[in-house]
């Protein structure tokens, strides 16, 4: 789920990529302060959990599968700044040595995958928690999945209107948001269950063994 | 210094790519780097034609579709993106092969040391990670049940999860032995 | 049982993995594979238990060929699963079911076998593991945990048992119980290991790759034992300097419990 190289438009990737610099900058400050010498350590094996979580499949009903994002996982277990910064990572190393995803559409990516999908996934956790633990990580997984869709669909969607020639022909992306949002969100309601699932049961593993470490 | 040079030019090609629209423009730029890769290019090509297919077909089909019923269709525009985003593809995978742009970062210890420190992890992660996909194959029936695929894949999470902190602290220590750190604890 | 003809394999495009692998092995045979890191081993063995196919070569398995087409049938492909077994050499990525008593019978069960719930009992038994057929497998010690899955393969009652490096992270006595375990096993057998008085005990013909990932040596055990040379060619033994009371000399050397 990310948007490829060209079709965001430099109206919108060079200012994504300033607030983009500033959030990684402070993210990555704030971690340093609270992890100290972990924590870079702690954001390369973070950043290859991450890897790894975009690397499993998920099935969806119809024979489809998917691959996860694992933002939730990262964002409830970890916080909304180290899901941001592994996020971006992930981004930045699969294109700059695997040649996949996209440099220019990178910031816009990791804002609405990382930034905003980890805050959603993060809010959710906390808010329903008290209700019900594991209502709360699946709410976790589906909201950060299609949080992040929603903007970037909106991304996608205001290209035409960001980005055209003199006779209104679009530059980048020709779709509107009347398109891109249900082409966006109708499957990835779907895909968000798939997710929230994973969301469940990693976390749920991974409670159980730190209960029976006792820590 | 050279993987320096690789990476601005690479980025300054990406900016030009997205800031031209002129599609003959766009084209020159796509012949011109074809020639420049030599004789990697029609493999280069290939890969990025692939990694295109998918998206770039689904825009242009339903682009075409749409814009057909409406009566507006301008094949200048698919013609303009498919060849953008063509170039910009091929541009990154002959970065890719070029180049280890993690070389460019050495500007900066911290950032360089992040990068190379990654994607080691991520190297060993992957195989390991195939191996949970293969064991499951191994003693499953041809279509694999979808709770078997979710179990396994929770497995195969917390396995890494459990695995990358485990690894963290281990780092940490071994860069903390050998003096990596400045000030003392 | 299993025949393997010119087999080749490489993960990326220039650096091959094996090439020309050819042998045979009938049913019965204690098969040890050695060869030094890197040298094929494990994508040899995916390769015979159908997980990965070779770029080039043929693998006949009870004289069918074995291929992405042929385990697409989905009669043949459950048949195949049952009659050959393998044990990955980390065995976390094996597990994954909630119980231990689950994970061994998750294969007999989805292979659609006789009786899953009663081989696990028996196996679990078998393999002196039954007071943990209850226990959620994660937390087990990797001891533990290469029981739970040699369990779960044995509850197939499989043909052939494909081993990667299963005495690896073992301490020495899991190891002496595993070989006694194995060599009493009345399964076909392939068996990896870099650890040549080991391979001694796991079988009796031994195939070599070499570290140019083609077959160096094919035959009786004891005959590569005592071949310096190929064992040398093979990165098996080493030659090291030592020094005895001031008198320094140089001998064949394996450093086996590395
Ligand atoms: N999934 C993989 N992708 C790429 N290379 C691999 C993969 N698995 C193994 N290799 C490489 O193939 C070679 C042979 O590996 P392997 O079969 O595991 O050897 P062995 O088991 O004898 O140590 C090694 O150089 C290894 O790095
Ligand atoms: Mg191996």
């Amino acid at each position: 789920m990310h948007i490829p190289d060209g079709f965001i438009s430099p109206k919108m990737y060079v200012p994504a990529y300033v607030a983009a610099a500033g959030l990684w900058s402070y993210g990555l400050g704030r971690l340093r302060r609270n992890l100290d010498d972990e924590a870079i350590p702690r954001v390369a094996v973070l950043t290859a959990f991450s890897f790894v979580l975009m690397m499993i499949l998920l099935p969806l009903p119809g024979g489809t599968s998917v691959h996860a994002a694992g933002i939730g996982i990262l964002a409830v277990l970890f916080g909304v700044w180290t899901a941001f910064l592994c996020v971006s990572l992930v981004l930045l190393l699969q294109a700059l040595l695997f040649g996949s995803g996209g440099i220019t559409s990178l910031p816009v990516n990791a804002l609405a995958m990382g930034l905003i999908g980890g805050a959603a996934a993060a809010a959710a956790y906390r808010i329903l928690r008290p209700l019900h633990e594991r209502a709360a990580l699946f709410a976790a997984g589906w909201l950060s999945i299609n949080l992040a869709a929603l903007v970037l669909a909106i991304a996608l969607g205001a290209q035409p209107s960001l980005a055209r020639s003199p006779d209104g022909t679009p530059l980048f992306f020709p779709f509107g948001l009347s398109v891109t949002i249900p082409a966006v969100m109708i499957p990835h309601a779907i895909i968000g269950v798939g997710e929230g699932a994973l969301t469940v049961i990693v976390c749920g593993i991974f409670a159980r063994l730190a209960k029976e470490r006792g820590s | 210094m050279k993987d320096k040079a690789a990476l601005l030019l690479y980025a300054a090609a990406v900016l030009c790519v997205t800031l031209v629209h002129d599609i003959r423009f766009l084209a020159a730029g796509l012949a011109a780097t074809l020639l420049f890769s030599g004789r990697s290019a029609p493999l280069l090509a290939a890969r990025a034609g692939r990694a295109i297919l998918v998206f770039n077909g689904i825009v242009s089909v339903s682009y075409a579709a749409l814009a057909l019923l409406r009566g507006a269709f301008q094949p200048e525009f698919l013609l303009r993106m498919n060849l953008r985003v063509f170039l910009l593809t091929y541009l990154a995978f002959l970065l890719v092969s070029r180049v280890k742009p993690f070389r460019a970062l050495s500007f900066s210890p911290a950032l360089l040391h992040l990068f190379t420190l990654t994607y080691g992890q991520i190297i060993v992660f992957r195989r390991l990670f195939d191996d949970f996909r293969l064991a499951l194959k191994s003693r499953s029936p041809a279509r694999i049940g979808t709770r078997d695929l979710y179990r396994n894949a929770g497995a195969a999470g917390s396995f890494f999860l459990e695995k990358a902190l485990h690894s963290s602290t281990e780092i940490a220590d071994a860069m903390r032995s050998r003096g990596f750190f400045r000030d003392p604890r | 049982m299993i025949r393997v003809e010119g087999v080749a394999h490489a993960y990326h495009a220039a650096r091959p993995v094996l090439e020309g692998v050819t042998f045979e092995i009938a049913g019965g045979e204690k098969v040890v594979l050695l060869g030094c890191n890197g040298s094929g081993k494990t994508t040899l063995l995916k390769i015979l238990d159908g997980l990965l196919f070779p770029d080039a070569g043929l693998y006949f398995f009870r004289g069918k060929k074995i291929d992405r087409r042929t385990l697409a049938d989905a009669e043949f492909h459950r048949d195949f699963r049952r009659r050959v077994a393998f044990l990955f050499q980390n065995p976390d990525a094996m597990i994954f079911n909630p119980t231990v008593r689950d994970e061994i019978a998750f294969g007999p069960r989805r292979l659609g076998l006789e009786g899953a719930d009663d081989r696990a009992e028996t196996w679990a038994r078998n393999l002196g593991i039954a007071p943990l057929l209850d226990r959620p497998p994660f937390q087990l010690s990797t001891g533990e945990k290469q029981k739970v899955c040699l369990a779960a393969l044995l509850a197939l009652e499989p043909e052939v048992l494909l081993l990667d490096e299963p005495t690896g992270s073992l301490d020495p006595r899991t190891t002496g119980w595993l070989v006694d375990f194995l060599q009493d096993l009345s399964v076909t057998t392939v068996t990896t290991t870099h650890n040549l008085s080991l391979g001694a005990e796991l079988g009796e013909r031994a195939l070599v790759l070499s570290e140019k990932h083609t077959v160096l040596y094919d035959g009786a055990i004891e005959g590569i034992l005592g071949d310096e040379q190929k064992l040398l060619e093979a990165n098996l033994v080493h030659i090291h300097r030592h020094r005895h009371a001031g008198v320094e000399h140089r001998h064949f050397h394996s450093h086996d419990w590395e």
